[in-house]
């Protein structure tokens, strides 16, 4: 098995070198490295919360920084991984060694991860200050980071999948561009639509409420009217693939004391909750509901579903990966129209 | 175009020996390679590519022979043992040929379609090892779909093929360990120097890191790229590209080398150079397939040919009467008047001479007829310079098995600019 990871690792090291390490990957990551900061920046001039609240705001909106960053470069960086080595004959090459189509694919997509993984590397300053600062929970940070690591390894699996299979790097790119752009932007966009399409319309009494002098109140059903109201409840998993949901529902949520979430993740996560709830009809059973607004309780009656939504991601990747390994497979037999062998 | 006079037939292109096709008849008496030009200048001898590698892989011992083999087919079975690379690379010769007659490269009834495009429609043909064989053809007759083939990246629809034994298809791992190529349009990995690129072949290859170091040093030397061995290879010309893929072909010590189109983009002293690569690593016992379209260039460094035509090899019968078409010979002499004279006087008729300037060429019918020619002028005391076809044996069979003579009066398709200076 030495072997077999030696071999693998040798195609690491060559993607390494010939595809990741030039200047322009370095400047590129300091770039993102500058506009990290000075946005960490800009929001902690900003806030005027005490500081055991900032980090937690900080260390989150780090992460998301870096899941975007990584979701709108990784594509670019991989996209080409294998046909725009066919392209430039140096495909053919690799396959004639001792190497296999998995170890080749499974190279290039581990090269592309830890390349990409360099996001994060360079916004470790951010993150460190942000646990000086205080307020963090550990198990934000631990689940944070294996979620968002998992993330970027799903875009690089796209990436290096999509460009086995479409045959030129372009479109590959632009491919591997519209899946993540559908996960991340879609799935919102489709909720979206969702939420104005599946709308239910009932017809019900509509109570009308008395007030005495006394402070008592009645209530009494008038006329019956239609009604017609939106059911998010009924579109809401189409946010559970959202790459940005699936991060921060993973992270249990923290609210403060008036039920405002402590951070990023527990904002985003509480609006998926809220999306689940079904919506209330006017009656008079509910007339008392209490008006306090209660984070913790909204979270509570919702679903998780964080799982689903990586489990769609990975069957996503592994699909895309298997599928590159098996067409790049060499003696190969089907070829597409034009395509170019070496 | 039938032959006005047959040539006796060819020994060497008879049907039981199919591995030598192309091997003129005239000179099927020797086994020197083909020379269009009859100057004594011997290929070996020729300068070659710097020595080191040379060096490492002459000594082919018999003992070493014995041992590599086995190692190699059981080293090839499973995963890379980390010390048989380190034997099988550091040093000791691997291209000892497989103990069974079956080594070399050997297709039987190949075919390939693409679409309703049948790009190679039934190739039959055997290399040789210790020897140099031409893939000639003309473009698009299916040379590098076959190349592909044999090299385990395509696999074919029908026929069986074995690179040294093995099965490209089936077992393409093992082929790989046996087999070095060299594609026609080459690939390099631009950020990368010579001697990375060289340094990461060998380690895909299975060889340690110290072992693939090693060797691709020595092949810096070989292919002569001292000066650029650590400049990004981008910098490289088309020439210098050429060396750096031969190089990469011949990182793992391939007994069976394929090469597309290897001289393109080669200065002539490269050529030469890369020439006398190619005889020594024949000697060597390595079976090396070259598709050329420079056709002299395959005339001087292959022992035999393989002509290729819409997705065949042509058959024995058909080279034989290419090959017996008349041929085109140049003469030059210290006195044209007396050359003019001397043929008049042979009876060597008109319309079979030309002259070009400072040259006569003459249409001769077989290659005892230009012996006898010459040995006639000789004794006519004409003080003769230069004697010899205007095209390398493999080009008249070439141009024979397309329709052209290479006559004056009708210009091959090869001589066309040469020849419109002077009309």
């Amino acid at each position: 098995m030495t072997g077999w990871m030696g071999l693998l690792a040798v195609v690491v090291q060559l993607e390494l070198r010939q595809r990741v390490r030039s200047v322009a990957w370095y400047v590129l990551l300091g770039v993102v490295g500058l506009i990290t900061g000075a946005v960490i920046l800009v929001l902690y001039a900003g806030l005027s919360s005490t500081p055991a609240e900032v980090g937690g705001i900080i260390f989150s909106t780090v992460l998301f920084l870096v899941l975007l960053v990584a979701t709108l470069v990784t594509p670019a960086l991989c996209g080409a991984a294998i046909n725009g080595e066919r392209d430039a004959g140096t495909l053919a090459a690799t396959q004639l060694t001792q190497v296999t189509s998995t170890q080749l694919v499974l190279g290039k997509l581990l090269a592309t991860w830890i390349a990409s993984l360099g996001f994060l590397v360079v916004t470790a300053p951010f993150l460190l200050a942000s646990v000086l600062l205080g307020g963090l929970r550990p198990e934000a940070v631990a689940i944070g980071l294996v979620i968002l690591v998992l993330e970027i390894g799903v875009t690089s699996a796209i990436g290096v999948g999509l460009s086995g299979i479409v045959r030129t790097p372009v479109f590959s790119i632009v491919t591997t561009y519209l899946v993540i752009a559908a996960l991340s932007v879609g799935t919102p966009i489709a909720f979206g639509i969702g939420t104005l399409v599946v709308q239910e319309t009932r017809t019900i009494a509509s109570p009308m409420w008395e007030y005495s002098e006394d402070g008592t109140s009645s209530c009494e059903l008038g006329q019956p009217i239609e009604m017609t109201q939106p059911r998010p409840d009924a579109v809401w998993w189409l946010l559970a693939a959202n790459p940005y949901v699936v991060l921060s529902d993973a992270i249990p949520p923290s609210f403060g004391l008036y039920g405002s979430p402590d951070d990023a993740f527990s904002a985003v996560s509480l609006l998926v909750r809220q999306a689940q709830q079904p919506p209330t009809w006017p009656s008079c059973s509910d007339a008392f509901v209490d008006g306090s607004y209660e984070a913790q309780d909204v979270y509570d009656e919702g679903v998780p579903s964080w799982f689903v939504g990586l489990a769609i991601h990975l069957a996503l990747a592994g699909t895309l990966v298997g599928a590159a390994i098996v067409r790049t497979r060499a003696p190969s037999k089907r070829l597409a129209a034009g395509s170019r062998i070496a | 175009m039938p032959p006005e006079e047959t040539t006796p037939s060819p020994p060497r292109s008879s049907p039981d020996e199919p591995g030598r096709p192309g091997q003129s008849p005239p000179r099927a008496t020797t086994d020197q390679p083909h020379r269009p030009d009859p100057s004594p200048a011997p290929v070996a001898r020729e300068p070659r590519w710097h020595a080191p590698a040379e060096a490492a892989t002459a000594p082919v011992g018999a003992q070493s022979q014995a041992s590599a083999h086995p190692q190699a087919s059981a080293g090839s079975a499973s995963i890379p043992n980390p010390t048989a690379p380190s034997t099988d690379h550091a040093g000791s010769p691997t291209h000892a040929p497989t103990s069974s007659a079956t080594a070399g490269i050997e297709v039987v009834d190949v075919r390939r379609a693409f679409g309703s495009v049948q790009a190679v429609r039934s190739m039959t043909f055997t290399a040789a090892p210790g020897s140099v064989t031409a893939l000639i053809g003309p473009n698009g007759a299916g040379k590098t779909t076959l190349l592909l083939m044999l090299a385990s990246l395509l696999a074919p629809d029908a026929g069986s093929i074995r690179i040294g034994g093995v099965d490209p298809i089936a077992d393409p791992r093992v082929a790989r360990r046996v087999l070095g190529w060299m594609p026609d349009v080459l690939g390099t990995w631009r950020t990368l120097s010579p001697r990375v690129v060289l340094r990461m072949m060998g380690r895909l290859h299975g060889m340690p890191t110290h072992v693939a170091r090693a060797r691709a040093d020595e092949l810096v030397a070989v292919v002569g790229l001292e000066q650029l061995a650590d400049r990004p290879s981008r910098v490289l010309s088309r020439g210098q590209q050429q060396r750096l893929g031969l190089a990469r072909a011949l990182v793992h010590r391939p007994r069976v080398l394929l090469l597309d189109e290897p001289a393109a983009g080669l200065d002539p002293a490269s050529r030469v150079q890369l020439r006398g690569l190619l005889r020594d690593l024949a000697t060597d016992g390595c079976t090396v397939l070259v598709s050329s379209h420079d056709l002299g260039e395959l005339d001087e460094v292959a022992d035999a040919s393989v002509f290729v035509e819409a997705g065949e090899a042509v058959s024995g019968d058909r080279l034989a009467s290419a090959r017996g078409s008349s041929t085109t010979w140049r003469i030059r002499s210290l006195d044209p008047a007396a050359l003019s004279l001397a043929l008049g006087r042979i009876g060597v008729a008109i319309d079979r001479i030309r002259v070009e300037g400072p040259s006569t060429t003459v249409v001769i019918d077989a290659d005892a007829h230009a012996a006898d020619l010459l040995a006639r002028l000789v004794a006519a005391g004409v003080p003769i310079v230069h004697f010899a076809p205007t095209v390398g044996d493999i080009e008249r069979t070439f141009l024979g098995l397309s329709g052209q003579t290479g006559a004056p009066g009708l210009p091959a398709p090869g001589r066309v600019q040469q020849r419109g200076g002077v009309r």
